[in-house]
């Protein structure tokens, strides 16, 4: 009897779940529903602005085939809902009326956008219907609408100066639209950045072409346009931001309303324990931008300092790889002890198999890494301290434990800054703007929780034009043939002897003998020779 | 008496076109070593220590070739010295009860080996016997030995180095376009490319007279090298030679994945290309499509912008002089090699590179035979002519050139790491054979190797030293060197070179042919067994008729005559310079292509967690603080392989006499380590004590090691003998180990060793 999963939502982190249960469907172990409400199998959301901008096509961003997966056994039920779930016969009812068994039950309904409380837009969250040229850039078709007013070169007005705002800003100025980011911070990236980091950031933007206005709270969306549709962003101070399109960019929110219907746990997301489980209900499991991993213990340090869904997709394929192991192991041990669908029984086989599946580690804060072709930009951590703030870098240190040190890098003239709060030498945070390769390094010593180097300017050097360091050409003693291992000294040597070309230093040295890459080199000490004879 | 003679380099696969000439001063040639030469004692040691040779015996000269175009790095230069080396062993040595070698006729050393095979076949079964090959060994030897193997000594177990070199890069080779040759296109063809993408390979040290065919690329700024070191092939990016990518360890495969979304999404893909040649291309897509540039940033530590450069060279290259992606070791050799190698296949195939006239994907071998040495036997799941042993046509092919029963040709064997994992275990091997291997310092996990190899109630190792394997060994039996004998290798582009006498050999010591030929008699083996490398590989012709690498068509007169036979090259046809300009080698014509994806990567085993008081007790050594950090390894130019051979040679040895942990100066300064001071590389596999090099060529969390040293400086004792589940191949160029200061006591011992030697 093989274990019946159903995944509810079909996104980027149910397609990996997916893919990683392929090897328990096709053996039998487990059968497989995934109800999508899209039309599409699961694409690449992180693409979408991409998409709009006219950088890859519709068809590129598919990351499942639901062709595929039904020929390998998987049951796809796309473009249908989940009505509600009932616990108590474990099954889920759906909008076409049918109604599957589960055994476990995986909720990866993600998230949705954030919708502003503006006059003129519709704020009912759960069924926002959006006026024309208002999108809020989430799925295919948004996409196609933005597209449509890039490549019409069109006034796009984004609203948000979050990391998805400013990519999709970003990429539209780029590719030929006219774009203004409005956001009501000091600066952009206002969650994540520090303040010297966002003046970088908004000049960078500004170079890129992007209008930046900052400070402004909207209060309105304005429809002039000859088809009704959007015209102007109204702000507070009575000014009005023109544009053909807007772009909502207001962060995102988990879809609990499904398992709040069935009276599970929910702060931000659905609360889910170290396994992934919903509070409570071992037969139900959460992932994704929707779960919010904080467990039931109350002494749980872990969970004290937990965040909310961080809404990036790296953290979700993670805990979709975790939980395809251990729903495996899960069903391996239904079919060895068929009564026994829990995994708390102690004991050996397959279920003390999944119970001693080490959990899943909590997931550092995430490193955002703006997707752009002109900006380079990486964030991660917390990097409010500067380096003067003694109160700041100095509470928590008791206990031997470190205090927080922060280096810091700025030259606004050029669009380039970097931070390095660190405590022990590891970073806890980072900023770096307009430093492509301290921005690729810092973020992996951050990822690998790794010691920086004492030296941290060798850091900001890594994309200086003294790297790679110098060959010396000056030094006459240095190897000017690696392959035969011969000096600049004995090629001089023999240049004395009477040698007076390449062949003869060859045949005399067997210098550039090998792989002649040194011909050059030794043409010009043979120049030098002759010339110091002349002189 | 041969005055002069065209050969090729005894090393690389690069197998540079030399002459050897006979000074006339030393006309007619000295039997070297006619006198017997006494074992030495400590074989490391007297290698350390010894004498300039008296004079080479050989002139070696340049040879105008395609390959080298005359050029010859310090190895081919020197490789003459060797032929007279006053190591050189020169008549079967027998280790005695004490302990030391002491010579014995060849009529008692056959005696010995026949009734040791006997003895262990009527105890344990004939899989208690194994042989080791290697990819030195020329086709026509290589051939015969997975011919006596099987036959002769009736057992599966036969592998060969070249599981540690190409054996991931053959199985993506035959997975995507059905045939593996390592280059698919003869090497002058890179020179006229606008961009080539060269992944763990660091030709420049490798194979010098190589770089040649780089400059064109070079010059049209074209040069595109991945390596977490700033070797010297990547200093060839700089000065607007191309671009250096330096990943973290372990990371190659992600960065490919990325360079493959790059090309889908920005719209570089060769589409007609990819709809008749290929099959697979939605799954493709569909699996790289997670793999977006900055994200692949964070997992390398490669800047997204370098990731989406590199990939819009490649397809510009593509469209102008040609674009080449070329793999190495330092991308293969890892659990995960198979999938490496595929994903640099599968972006080639997605820029519609193989398959063109001027473009393709290679990969780089590394042993002078490792291409001829894993095509015609010696391999564990293979017979002659690249064909499967588990294949009923191949088997009956073969069962009717040896005129045998197809019972009696055995079953697929053990991969080496598995060869050398069952030494002197219950149902292991019992009784070793060695061939142009030393084992004992190539292999990974080489404390376990080594502590395998005396557990062995019978060990025989051939070669012209005593090498560390051989200092182990029951039987050493003197084999010859390349100068003195004659036979064929297939270099890196699958070309088929003569290799030609130009010495007598020293009097005690015999071709591997002879020594095969003379067993199976002993041992009443069916079918023949030749002395005369013509012979053999006439014979090798018949056997290979019809397989992949078809040679059928190829004889010495041939190759004298200086025909390029590029494999497959039947009989009454032609030669093929370059692979899949029709056609794949599958039965549909179509190179595959095959999803791959990063595997989670186990907890580094050198940070044990469930032997955690190892792991405590590692840690507590005294002195500053030792470092996890991550260990590569790889060649110097001055060596190769194990240094069995290039240690011997005095002007390599007095340029490179140990081995050198490069170190970055930041992560040195942190641990206290300075430019030249002893430290220890450790893990719970073993402990490599050496001098360290402080450089701004490697990445601050990485530390590197040459691999051809042995004893306290064996990089491979810190190996892990993991392996790659399709390939076999194991991890060597990701393994975690702590790095510190040497103890005092630790820097005295070492300091005494070298003394006494």
């Amino acid at each position: 009897m093989s274990e019946q999963v159903v995944i509810v939502g079909f996104g980027p982190v149910a397609a990996r779940l997916i893919d990683e249960l392929l090897p328990a469907v096709r053996s039998g172990l487990a059968h497989l529903t995934v109800i999508g409400e899209e039309s599409d199998a699961a694409y690449n959301r992180v693409l979408v602005a991409d998409l709009g901008v006219g950088r890859t096509t519709a068809g590129a961003l598919a990351l499942s085939d639901a062709a595929a997966l039904v020929a390998d056994g998987v049951d796809v039920r796309l473009g249908v809902r989940v009505r509600r779930v009932d616990r108590a016969r474990q099954r889920v009812v759906l909008t076409d009326g049918t109604t599957p068994h589960y055994d476990r039950l995986v909720f990866a309904t993600g998230s949705r956008p954030v919708i502003p409380n503006l006059t003129g837009l519709n704020p009912d969250p759960a069924h926002p219907v959006l006026p024309a040229g208002v999108t809020a850039l989430r799925d295919l078709h948004d996409a196609a609408v933005l597209r449509e007013a890039v490549a019409g070169g069109k006034r796009v007005v984004v609203l948000g100066g979050g990391v998805l705002g400013l990519e999709t800003a970003l990429a539209a100025a780029e590719e030929g639209a006219r774009v203004t980011v409005v956001h009501n911070g000091r600066h952009p990236l206002g969650r994540n950045i520090d303040r010297s980091g966002g003046g970088v950031l908004a000049a960078s933007l500004r170079n890129c072409g992007v209008r930046v206005a900052g400070n402004a709270r909207s209060t309105g969306v304005e429809h002039n346009a000859p088809d009704g549709g959007f015209s102007a962003l109204l702000l507070e101070d009575g000014s009005a931001i023109d544009g053909d399109l807007l772009v909502l960019s207001c962060g995102v929110r988990p879809r609990t309303e499904l398992a709040e219907g069935c009276g599970l746990s929910t702060a931000t997301g659905i609360l889910v324990d170290h396994k992934l489980r919903a509070h409570h209900e071992p037969h139900i499991f959460a992932i994704g931008d929707c779960a919010e991993v904080r467990c039931p213990d109350p002494a749980c340090g872990e969970c004290r300092t937990a965040r909310g869904p961080s809404g990036l997709v790296g953290p979700g394929w993670r805990q979709a790889e975790w939980l395809a192991e251990y729903l495996t192991l899960l069903a391996e041990g239904t079919a060895i002890c068929p009564g026994d669908s829990n995994d708390s029984a102690p004991g050996g086989g397959a279920v003390g198999a999944a119970a001693s599946l080490p959990e899943l580690p909590m997931e550092k804060p995430g490193v955002i890494v703006l997707k752009a072709r002109g900006t380079n930009l990486a964030v991660a951590g917390d990097v409010s301290a500067d380096p003067w703030d003694e109160e700041v870098l100095s509470a928590g240190a008791v206990n031997g434990r470190a205090r927080l040190q922060v280096a810091q890098w700025a030259d606004p003239e050029h669009g380039r800054y970097v931070k390095m709060t660190t405590r022990a030498g590891v970073l806890e945070g980072l900023v770096a703007v307009g430093m492509p390769r301290t921005a690729a390094e810092l973020v992996q010593l951050f990822e690998r929780g790794a010691e920086l180097p004492a030296d941290r300017s060798l850091l900001l050097r890594l994309d200086g034009p003294d790297q790679p360091a110098s060959h010396g050409a000056a030094d006459a003693s240095r190897t000017v043939c690696r392959c035969a291992g011969v000096s600049g000294t004995a090629v001089a040597a023999a240049v004395t002897e009477g040698c007076a070309t390449v062949p003869e230093v060859s045949a005399a040295t067997r210098a550039g003998t090998g792989c002649g890459g040194c011909h050059e080199d030794i043409k010009g000490i043979i120049e030098a020779h002759f010339q110091g004879a002349v002189a | 008496m041969t005055k002069s003679a065209d050969t090729h380099c005894p090393y690389c696969a690069l197998q540079c076109a030399m002459t050897l000439k006979s000074p006339a001063a030393l006309t007619p040639a000295v039997q070297p070593g006619s006198d017997p030469v006494p074992a030495p004692p400590a074989p490391p040691a007297a290698a350390a220590a010894a004498p300039a040779p008296a004079g080479p015996l050989l002139e070696v000269s340049g040879r105008d070739f395609p390959t080298n175009r005359g050029g010859l790095c310090r190895k081919g230069w020197t490789s003459a010295s060797l032929l007279s080396h006053p190591g050189r062993v020169t008549e079967p040595m027998l280790k005695d009860a004490d302990g030391v070698h002491r010579p014995v006729s060849w009529d008692e050393a056959l005696r010995l080996i026949t009734a040791a095979v006997k003895e262990t076949r009527d105890r344990y079964g004939a899989d208690a016997v194994g042989v080791f090959g290697g990819g030195g060994l020329t086709n026509e030897k290589a051939y015969q030995l997975g011919k006596f193997a099987r036959l002769a000594l009736g057992t599966s177990r036969i592998d060969y180095n070249g599981r540690f070199c190409m054996s991931s890069a053959a199985a993506a080779g035959m997975r995507a376009f059905g045939v593996d040759r390592g280059l698919p296109f003869p090497l002058e063809d890179l020179d006229g490319a606008s961009t080539i993408l060269m992944l763990g390979s660091n030709v420049a040290e490798t194979m010098p007279p190589f770089v040649q065919h780089l400059q064109g690329a070079r010059d049209a700024g074209g040069l595109i090298v991945v390596d977490p070191r700033r070797s010297a092939t990547a200093a060839f990016t700089s000065d607007g030679g191309g671009l250096h990518l330096q990943p973290l360890p372990g990371t190659d495969l992600t960065l490919l994945l990325g360079l493959s979304h790059v090309v889908i999404h920005e719209g570089l893909a060769d589409t007609g290309f990819i709809s008749t040649r290929t099959s697979g291309f939605e799954a493709l897509a569909r699996s790289v499509n997670a793999f977006w540039p900055e994200r692949v940033q964070s997992l390398t530590g490669v800047p997204a912008d370098l990731i989406r450069e590199t990939a819009r060279r490649l397809a510009d290259g593509a469209t102008k002089g040609g674009a080449y992606i070329l793999t190495g070791r330092g991308v293969e050799q890892h659990i995960d090699g198979t999938d490496t190698a595929t994903a640099a296949i599968n972006l080639s195939l997605l820029l519609g590179l193989p398959g063109s006239s001027r473009s393709g994907y290679g990969t780089l071998t590394g042993q002078g035979n490792g291409q001829g040495g894993r095509e015609h036997g010696q391999k564990a799941d293979q017979l002659p002519g690249y064909r499967k042993i588990t294949d009923p046509a191949a088997r009956a092919h073969m069962a009717k050139v040896w005129d045998v029963p197809e019972s009696l040709i055995p079953g697929p064997g053990l991969p080496a790491v598995q060869l050398l994992k069952s030494l002197g275990q219950p149902d292991g091997v019992r009784c070793l054979f060695v061939h142009a291997s030393n084992i004992a310092v190539a292999s990974p996990d080489a404390n376990a190797v080594i502590a395998g190899l005396r557990s062995l109630d019978f060990l025989v190792v051939c070669d012209f030293f005593v090498s560390e394997t051989a200092a182990e060994a029951d039987l050493i039996l003197p084999v010859l060197q390349w100068a003195e004998e004659e036979g064929t290798l297939t270099n890196l582009e699958g070309r088929v070179l003569r290799r030609r006498r130009a010495l007598q050999p020293p009097a005690g010591a015999r071709s591997e042919l002879w020594i095969m030929a003379r067993l199976a008699e002993l041992l009443e083996a069916p079918s023949t067994y030749s002395e005369d490398p013509e012979t053999v590989f006439e014979e090798l012709r018949l056997a290979s008729a019809g397989g992949l690498a078809d040679y059928s068509g190829i004889d010495y007169a041939i190759l004298d005559r200086g025909e390029a036979a590029y494999w497959p090259f039947p009989a009454g046809g032609t030669g093929t310079p370059r692979l899949f300009l029709d056609a794949f080698a599958h039965a549909d014509g179509k190179a595959v292509m095959t999803p791959v994806a990063p595997r989670r990567r186990r907890p580094p085993a050198a940070t044990p967690d469930r032997d955690s008081s190892r792991d405590i007790s590692a840690r507590d050594i005294p002195g500053p603080g030792a470092k996890t950090m991550t260990l590569i390894t790889g060649r110097l130019l001055e060596h190769y392989q194990s240094g069995a051979q290039t240690r011997r040679v005095s002007e390599l040895f007095a340029s490179q006499p140990e081995a050198k942990m490069q170190i970055h100066p930041a992560a040195a300064a942190s641990m206290g380590v300075t430019d030249g001071a002893f430290v220890s590389v450790a893990n719970e596999r073993g402990e490599v004590l050496c001098r360290a090099e402080l450089s701004t060529d490697i990445r601050p969390e990485t530390v590197f090691l040459p691999f051809h040293f042995p004893e306290l400086e064996s990089a491979n004792r810190l190996t892990e003998a993991a392996t790659d589940p399709i390939s076999g191949m194991p991890e060597f160029k990701f393994n975690k180990v702590w790095v510190r200061v040497a103890t005092n006591a630790q820097q005295s011992s070492v300091l005494q060793t070298s003394e006494a030697s």
